[in-house]
């Protein structure tokens, strides 16, 4: 490996971790390419940094890119010297348009799924004994006002929601109702898409506020039948 | 020390895959996702307020919205003839209009159709701008066509049962049925004197649009199936009129690639009287 072979491995391994690698680790993501080129200048100037602080490395690292650019003795390289050297100006314009230039794409929102209850919602225990008659009825007013939305599978696949953004929950990943308590989702069910805070976006939910339509029993009622129907449990801690 | 000649193939193998790699990070950038919204191109020489059969829409990207029935409030319905809109758009810095286009089997006389606008700055919910119990909403702007009158009507809601038609009437209509599909232009001029009510265009602001659309057909008894709140509907999405063209990018670039060919002549003109 010559003072040159390290460095060059580092850049592209560089780029390949911030490419490839960094977004795929949970709670990042992607890097805007004009960050990664950013990143990658920092790591080169570190590496020329590293590499001139010696005498010896300094001459192996930059004696051959200084015959290079020169174009003393290099030969049958001649041709890729003169490449480089009209390729370097036209990507230096380039990363510039890219980064002048305006998006066409729409503003990105980013939407909290679940942002925090209001307090008077939070430990609330269901007050419906758990029987199998409550469970039976609980799915039935499921099926008569969630399913549309959220699936007679519970998956959030009802046959009203495909124009629905964002999707009605599916109650069968265990993202949804399995991360959540009771108290949550009665909160959800009684206030709806409405009763989101701003991180939640509220204005493109269309989860019903039930509590205009609802009793608040047979919301309860209702919770036990979509965990039973769903194959979840609510998280119980505290 | 390595013979100059190995050392010297690194270097070139090094650099050719740097500028691979920064051509693969700078095309990323540049390659265009595909679009979540409705796009109204700048033309020249006035929009087609009045013709959806116009050769002027063939040079606007059509996009496509599913639609849902509207199960979200009550009177909701379970099904809905029309399951996604096409939308396409047209200004000239002056006027804006819409074509939304949608299969319907049967032409009926209370056929109808709306686009829905947030306005202003504060968020609106898609349902009729109906108040959201944490963040304060405002108005929506709906431009609302019949089959029965070919006309528009301009109005404002702030929740439900708040429907009702402005005092100042901006928007024209105009729909044409043939072959199972409706086709429907929208118009009005960009900006109106009404900025409390209508929606301001902007070129080159996303502003959020919405779609409905209710087929006029009748049950076995003579009711109609879709009316009032009974319709299809979309979600919000996004719109933006096209600003005119920008072309100082491109000078910036050029700069900046003049400035790296500098750049490079003085350091290779200073590494040769170093020598
Ligand atoms: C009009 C369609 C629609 C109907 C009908 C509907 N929902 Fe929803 N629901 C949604 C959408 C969309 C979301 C996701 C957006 C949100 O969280 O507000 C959602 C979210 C939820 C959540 C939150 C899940 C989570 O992981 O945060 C719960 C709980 C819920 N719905 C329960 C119900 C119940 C129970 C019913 C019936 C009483 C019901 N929904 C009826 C559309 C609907």
């Amino acid at each position: 490996m010559g003072a040159l072979g390290k460095p060059i491995i580092l850049m592209v391994g560089m780029y390949l971790f911030l490419k490839f690698v960094l977004p795929n680790i949970p709670g990042s993501a992607p890097l805007p390419s004009s960050l990664i080129f950013l990143y990658l200048l920092l790591t080169a100037s570190g590496i020329v940094i590293y590499e001139t602080l010696s005498g010896e490395s300094k001459d192996a690292f930059w004696g051959p890119m200084q015959r290079f650019l020169t174009g003393e003795n290099v030969g049958g390289l001649q041709a890729l010297r003169y490449g480089v050297l009209i390729l370097f100006p036209l990507l230096v314009g380039w990363q510039t348009y890219g980064s002048t230039a305006v998006s066409d794409l729409p503003p990105t929102e980013s939407r909290t799924v679940h942002p925090a209850p209001p307090g008077e919602y939070t430990g609330l225990s269901n007050p419906v004994p758990k029987t199998p008659d409550n469970i039976m009825q609980g799915k039935g007013f499921y099926a008569a006002f969630c399913s549309p939305c959220h699936g007679g599978n519970f998956d959030g696949k009802g046959p009203a929601a495909r124009g629905f953004i964002p999707a009605p929950a599916n109650f069968a990943d265990p993202t949804t109702i399995a991360m959540l308590q009771e108290s949550y989702l009665f909160w959800r069910i009684k206030k709806g898409g409405v009763g989101l805070p701003i991180e939640g976006t509220p204005w493109k939910s269309a989860m019903p506020r039930w509590e205009v339509e609802l009793p608040d029993e047979w919301i309860w009622k209702i919770i036990m039948g979509e965990y039973d129907g769903a194959h979840q449990s609510p998280r119980t801690w505290e | 020390m390595k013979p100059a000649n190995r050392v010297m193939k690194q270097v070139l193998r090094g650099g050719v895959a740097m500028v691979v790699a920064t051509i693969i990070g700078g095309t990323s950038l540049s390659v265009a996702q595909e679009s979540v919204s409705v796009r109204a191109t700048l033309m020249t020489g006035g929009v087609p307020i009045d013709d959806p059969n116009a050769a002027a829409w063939s040079s606007a990207p059509p996009a496509t919205f599913p639609m849902s029935p509207q199960v979200h409030w009550p009177n909701r319905i379970q099904e809905v003839t029309v399951k996604d809109v096409s939308v396409r758009a047209l200004h000239d810095g002056k006027q804006v209009a819409f074509l939304l286009e949608y299969a319907d089997p049967t032409q009926d006389p209370d056929d109808a159709a709306a686009l829905e606008f947030m306005v202003g700055d504060k968020k609106a919910h898609f349902a009729h701008g109906q108040p959201m119990l944490q963040v304060e909403g405002g108005p929506v702007n709906i431009w609302f066509w019949k089959n029965k009158t070919n006309k528009a009507a301009d109005m404002t809601a702030k929740g439900f049962g708040t429907l009702k038609p402005q005092e100042h009437q901006d928007v024209t209509a105009k729909g044409v049925y043939s072959n199972g599909s409706w086709k429907v232009v929208f118009s009005r001029n960009l900006s109106t004197g009404h900025a409390e009510e209508d929606v301001q265009i902007t070129p080159g602001q996303f502003i959020s649009i919405a779609f409905a659309v209710w087929d006029g057909r009748k049950d076995g008894a003579g009711e109609l199936v879709e009316k009032g709140s009974q319709k299809a509907v979309s979600s919000w999405w996004y719109f933006r009129a096209d600003a005119p063209p920008d072309y100082s990018g491109y000078m910036y670039a050029a700069i900046a690639a003049a400035l790296a060919l500098g750049f490079q002549f003085v350091l290779i003109r200073k590494l040769k009287k170093g020598q």
